[in-house]
């Protein structure tokens, strides 16, 4: 038996961050993880997909390198090498994290971890198929990689107790896939998919989501077929409309990718020919059937009613603002905890609880929290929505600014979208930021920063932003908001009757 | 015609009345049944429809003004009209009202919150009000000689602090710039960390920066910080809390209360109101209580009077006041000459005005006059209560929930339903033993079964 200050169940981007957190704040901690080091994000989520992104979007690019006056002929990718490159990333980044932990003296036990009670927990090696979904990655038709494996660290031999004083879960979530879809090595979900060696040269998407909608930018922009189905009215319902709207337009004008939305997909078969289902009226075919339909939380294996726990009904750990479930000395952070399901979100969780925990002093988790959409044109929301701010009955200003009126976003080949602010309607303190377009996801830091600031419209407007940068368009939204814009046309004023 | 509209008349008691809010305002048209405006009594706020329509050509009562009743407050009629001239007679306003909260003016600006220290010297030379005084609040007074150099002012104001307590050391000990300067560094101003947007609305609110609590070292002033300041900021009571503070505060000081408890065992009368509820009269418990009181009152006409400390006023009749909860506060409407009502027509009244008094429908007249008061609290899940003189009786019974206990009956130990009751006296008229006799009669009652039986 060994005894820890707090054990981490859990590596991934809430767990290992949380463990080198409280590590540097004194504690003796153990890190508890069954798979990979990283979780979901590194290996399964955030990295590897946006790898692949970025060899789409640029061949993409490449593609429509003509009208920047570039002469590229014969084009051609080979998605194998993007996998391998994928893989190399991933397994770079994996050994960084191994080394941070062992600089930072963290334990790291490889297991899978289950409560005998609330500071008594129990490690045993772990299983080999863990894969969500129906099939371990080998089994796909069109190949696999044999990346998971032989990236695998050393498992713990035999069954270890660890006494915690202090507990943080941070088991993440996985894909859901309800019993409705066929046990087929054709229907894979978001991890699966990421194991393929080769393409599908039709890919069904059920769901349209975040999740759906980057996998059908990147596999359309890669020649595949794509037909999403999406049973709510508007694909990205998280999203303000006008945001929406822009990315449906370009996804189905540009990128060509049919979106079905408000149907059902029904009769969904799939054999060793491809997958087959009904939408409304019409029947759908493709070689492969991509499940987006959200996330579920893991806990089924932490035997958590033995520590006194009780995930809600939708199966989340409730945490408060502090990261603490109903048992005192338990923390849960991350997707386990529901919310908002993002990388950042768990890790800035990750340190709180692990403050917390060691008893530094009390602090809350922070509430404002940025969501980055890696589809072409990339969306970065932060803070309140236009629809949100009508429902909650608040009054407020927006201020819209399109990148095709921005000399950056001329220059480098990519007017489309724009940004907006959100702010209250009398003290014009921002409080929400929408842009969609180029480096969406990278300009949404300024805003976030601005929000949390709680930076007026003004504040914003009279800082000095560098010409030409695409997020100028956040200080020309601004001015627009505040009704006294440069770069477009002035509001229209009520014309007075002489 | 310019037809004159007169303050009504409300009750027995009341003399003067203050209109505490126009409704309508000058030059518009009123129809006959409008608001016309709002007044004041001793008892509740109460709204004043017009008789006539035209246009509200002149107000002769401003608001905040208290007048004898009968005397015209303004004048109706078609526009032009000419409007005769009328001389007010306002009566000065009662002292408590005056120094009520409520009687100052609109919220503060500027400043507000740190004013404390320069709030302007006591006004000599103002005595009681004459009767030509009228109750309309003064300004607030700006401090007369406070001297500032504009950019003194200026430096202040955008530095969202009060210079009030800053030390002048110009000419004739005026502020100047150099003193802002120093008194924002000698109170550490450069180490305050407050968000724009709190700024903001901390200068749009007269918050002074400096008055703003500290949570942790260091830790920056937000959005919600000023917030929580605004909504801790003391707003005045709406008129009827007022009236309710004022009543019972007077009530509490004025009359020695003391408290006596009965349980009383309402098994019977349970098992009879079930039966006839089976029956098709739903009796509440508290109309049988009412109808208890009558009953004892009638036996101790010293618990139905009234006094103030030199002399004793017994009321020939029975009027019971009966406490209604609502989401603003308290009213009591009256339920007249209950000891000459039966059951059923006490059941009738209070279901009625306890219906009119939800709907906010009460009039004064249906308010005023009771000689003894029922709370009943016992649908509120409660042991045992003590209430608060209604001003001008001499007792009021508080009533709890009726609970099942183990009681001894017999040397038995029985599950009886118990209901706890708790008479307020007046001691300059009651004493413990007449206090104790009145409510055990109205236990007595409640308990008789037979009684109920003979009365519905």
């Amino acid at each position: 038996m060994a005894a820890f200050d707090i054990v981490v169940i859990g590596a991934g981007p809430g767990g290992y961050p949380a463990a080198i957190r409280a590590a540097q704040l004194g504690a003796s901690v153990a890190l508890v993880e069954k798979e990979e080091m990283g979780g979901t994000c590194l290996n399964w989520g955030c990295i590897p997909t946006k790898t692949l992104i970025a060899s789409s979007e640029l061949f993409a690019r490449i593609k429509t390198a003509g009208s920047m006056g570039l002469r590229v002929d014969n084009a051609s990718f080979d998605y194998a090498a993007m996998a391998d490159r994928k893989d190399q990333i991933i397994l770079k980044l994996r050994n960084g994290i191994k080394q941070l932990l062992k600089a930072n003296g963290v334990t790291v036990f490889q297991g899978s971890a289950s409560f005998q009670s609330r500071n008594r927990i129990q490690v045993d090696p772990s299983v080999p198929d863990v894969a969500p979904g129906f099939s371990p990655a080998p089994a796909t038709p069109l190949g696999s990689s044999p990346g998971g494996a032989a990236l695998k660290g050393g498992a713990t031999a035999a069954t270890v107790i660890l006494t915690a004083g202090k507990t943080i879960i941070s088991t993440g979530a996985t894909s859901a896939m309800p019993g409705f879809l066929p046990r087929h090595e054709r229907v894979v979900e978001s991890r699966a998919f990421l194991g393929l060696r080769a393409l599908p040269a039709a890919t069904l998407i059920l769901g349209g989501g975040i999740i759906g909608c980057e996998f059908a930018c990147m596999l359309a922009q890669l020649g595949v077929k794509v037909t999403m189905v999406e049973l709510l009215e508007d694909i990205v319902a998280v999203v303000d409309a006008d945001v929406r709207r822009e990315l449906r337009r370009h996804m189905e004008k540009t990128l060509g990718i049919r979106i079905l939305t408000g149907v059902t997909l029904e009769e969904i078969t799939a054999d060793d020919h491809g997958v087959r289902g009904r939408a409304g009226q019409e029947q759908l075919e493709a070689d492969l059937l991509l499940v987006a339909l959200g996330r579920k939380p893991v806990t089924s294996s932490l035997k958590l009613e033995n520590a006194g726990l009780a995930p809600n009904e939708r199966g989340f750990l409730d945490v408060d603002a502090y990261g603490r479930t109903n048992v005192a000395t338990v923390y849960a952070v991350g997707d386990v905890t529901g919310g908002p399901l993002l990388a950042h979100a768990a890790t800035a969780q990750g340190l709180v609880a692990a403050e917390n925990a060691c008893g530094r002093y009390l602090h809350k988790n922070e509430t404002l929290v940025p969501n980055c959409i890696f589809t072409t044109p990339e969306i970065g929301t932060v803070g309140l929505g236009e629809q949100e701010a009508k429902q909650q009955g608040r009054k407020i200003k927006t201020g819209k600014y399109q990148f095709a009126a921005l000399g950056k976003a001329l220059a480098i080949g990519e007017p489309i979208g724009f940004v907006k602010w959100v702010a209250d309607a009398e003290t014009e303190q921002l409080l929400g930021a929408h842009a969609v377009g180029p480096h969406a996801t990278d300009i949404i830091a300024e805003a976030a920063v601005a929000i949390r600031a709680e930076l007026t419209a003004a504040d914003l407007a009279h800082t000095v932003h560098a010409h030409p940068t695409l997020a100028e368009a956040w200080m020309e939204a601004a001015h627009v908001l505040m009704g006294e814009p440069i770069h477009s046309a002035p509001p229209r004023k009520e014309k007075k009757s002489e | 015609m310019v037809k004159a509209v007169i303050m009504p008349k409300l009750g027995q008691s009341e003399e003067t009345v203050k209109i505490v809010r126009w409704r309508k305002q000058l030059g518009e048209t009123v129809a006959k049944g409008d608001i016309l405006f709002e007044i004041e009594t001793d008892k509740a706020v109460l709204e004043v429809e017009s008789f006539y329509e035209g246009t509200l050509l002149k107000i002769v009562a401003a608001e905040g003004v208290t007048v004898p009743v009968q005397t015209t407050v303004a004048f109706v009629g078609d526009p032009g009209e000419p409007v005769p001239e009328v001389a007010l007679t306002p009566v000065a306003p009662k002292k408590a009202e005056a120094s009520r909260p409520g009687a100052a003016p609109s919220p503060q600006r500027g400043s507000a919150v740190d004013r404390g220290p320069i709030s302007p010297p006591p006004q000599a030379g103002v005595g009681p009000a004459g009767p030509c005084a009228v109750a309309a609040p003064a300004a607030i007074a700006e401090p007369q000689l406070f001297r500032i150099s504009p950019r003194a002012a200026k430096l202040a104001r955008e530095s969202v602090i009060d210079p009030a307590p800053i030390v002048g050391t110009g000419p004739r000990g005026r502020i100047v710039e150099r003193d802002v300067k120093q008194y924002l560094e000698a109170q550490g101003y450069g180490r305050l960390r407050i968000s724009p947007t709190a700024k903001k609305l901390a200068a749009r609110e007269g918050i002074n920066l400096l008055s703003i609590e500290k949570k942790l070292e260091g830790s920056q002033t937000t959005v919600a910080d000023i917030e929580r300041l605004l909504a801790e900021r003391p707003k005045p009571l709406s008129r009827m809390r007022q009236i309710i503070a004022q009543r019972l505060t007077e009530s509490y000081t004025h009359a020695p209360h003391f408290f006596v408890t009965v349980s009383a065992d309402v098994t019977e009368l349970e098992s009879l109101r079930a039966e006839l509820k089976a029956q098709g009269t739903a009796y509440t418990l508290t109309d049988f209580i009412l109808k208890a009181a009558a009953l004892a009152l009638e036996q101790f006409p010293t618990v139905n009077s009234t006094s103030d400390g030199e002399s004793i006023r017994l009321h020939s009749q029975i009027h019971l006041g009966l406490a209604v909860a609502l989401e603003q506060g308290l009213v009591v409407p009256v339920i007249r000459q209950a000891n000459e009502l039966t059951l059923a027509e006490i059941h009738a009244r209070a279901q009625d005005l306890t219906a009119k008094a939800r709907a906010g429908q009460l009039t004064p007249a249906e308010m005023t006059g009771s000689t003894f008061t029922i709370s009943n609290l016992g649908m509120m899940d409660v042991e045992n209560f003590t209430a608060i003189i209604n001003p001008g009786e001499s007792a009021i019974l508080a009533v709890a929930t009726t609970a099942k206990l183990p009681v001894v009956k017999n040397d038995q130990v029985v599950i009886r339903s118990m209901m706890k009751m708790t008479l307020s006296s007046d001691h300059r008229l009651i004493d413990g033993a007449l206090a104790a006799r009145f409510l055990n009669s109205i236990r007595k009652s409640l308990e008789e079964k037979s009684l109920w039986q003979r009365l519905t």
